[in-house]
């Protein structure tokens, strides 16, 4: 069974090469696309929007839906655990 | 094995063989003749064990996909790769597809967010055989959802559409030939 690789605290999306990182940075513990040109970390708000999108462009699933699924999602991570 | 990985593969097996929602963490255990406490620590509720199983199906298609994006071999490759891996788990699979609009929205989210990435990777497919003259414009929400939805109906069904243990077997190939028509140019 493969090793868990490293994943983005913010979405979960798999860090796997070096580019995936902030600023292609592999001691940052965010991806590329949750963070911001200088690497740092983009509001709740605008991470749940890209990930929404995501679930609307791949599946063609309601706006609604799709924004419930990346809330379950961002729910347990770590960046924003405990959020309400 | 380790615990972790023991814990993730007897999960699968039950989930398959006694529906997801009605095996419990203390099933798991039982089935591995572990503590319950041992299994709490690993995975404290049921949801984390369905998505560890659902984890590892993905890194084991994003494994796939990888040798068939980057050898370019096509969009028949693509479904291939993709019947592939769904055959290596497709008991548990089944269940997960039949159960999944009743599971928790976590679990829910997660399969769907590996849906994405398969949507992705057949419409980069599709639209390679397009540029080369082989295929036809398609949607990606339609293209993936027409896929998904044909052979999520074979396999919700997969006792009156195979003979023996496993219909992606017997029939994956004609879905696959079916699909590549659909798409044709």
């Amino acid at each position: 069974m493969a090793e868990k690789c490293p994943a983005c605290g913010s979405c979960g999306m798999p860090l796997e090469k070096p580019e995936d990182y902030a600023l292609g940075d592999a001691t940052r513990p965010y991806c590329r696309y949750c963070t911001d040109a200088r690497g740092e970390l983009l509001s709740y708000e605008q991470v749940l929007e890209t990930n929404a999108r995501f679930y609307v462009e791949s599946q063609g699933v309601t706006p609604a839906a799709a924004s419930a699924m990346a809330r379950a999602m961002l729910a347990d991570m770590p960046a924003w655990r405990g959020r309400n | 094995m380790v615990t972790r990985d023991r814990l993730v593969n007897a999960a699968m097996e039950l989930f398959a063989s006694k529906g997801i929602a009605n095996t419990t963490t203390a099933d798991v255990a039982k089935s591995v003749r572990m503590s319950h406490g041992t299994v709490f620590l690993h995975f404290p509720t049921r949801d984390d064990l369905v998505i560890a199983v659902i984890d590892e199906f993905g890194r084991r298609l994003a494994a796939e996909f990888r040798q068939a994006f980057e050898q370019d071999l096509g969009l028949r490759a693509v479904l291939q790769a993709h019947l592939r891996v769904l055959a290596q788990i497709e008991p548990f699979y089944a269940r997960l597809v039949t159960e999944a609009p009743l599971l928790p929205p976590k679990v829910r989210s997660t399969l769907m967010l590996l849906h994405a990435a398969v949507s992705y990777e057949l419409f980069v497919a599709l639209e390679r055989e397009r540029k080369a003259g082989r295929a036809r414009k398609i949607e990606r929400p339609l293209l993936f959802n027409t896929w998904i939805g044909l052979v999520h109906h074979y396999l919700v069904n997969r006792d009156v559409f195979a003979t023996g243990n496993s219909v992606i077997a017997e029939q994956g190939d004609i879905l696959v030939n079916h699909f590549m028509a659909l798409v044709k140019s």
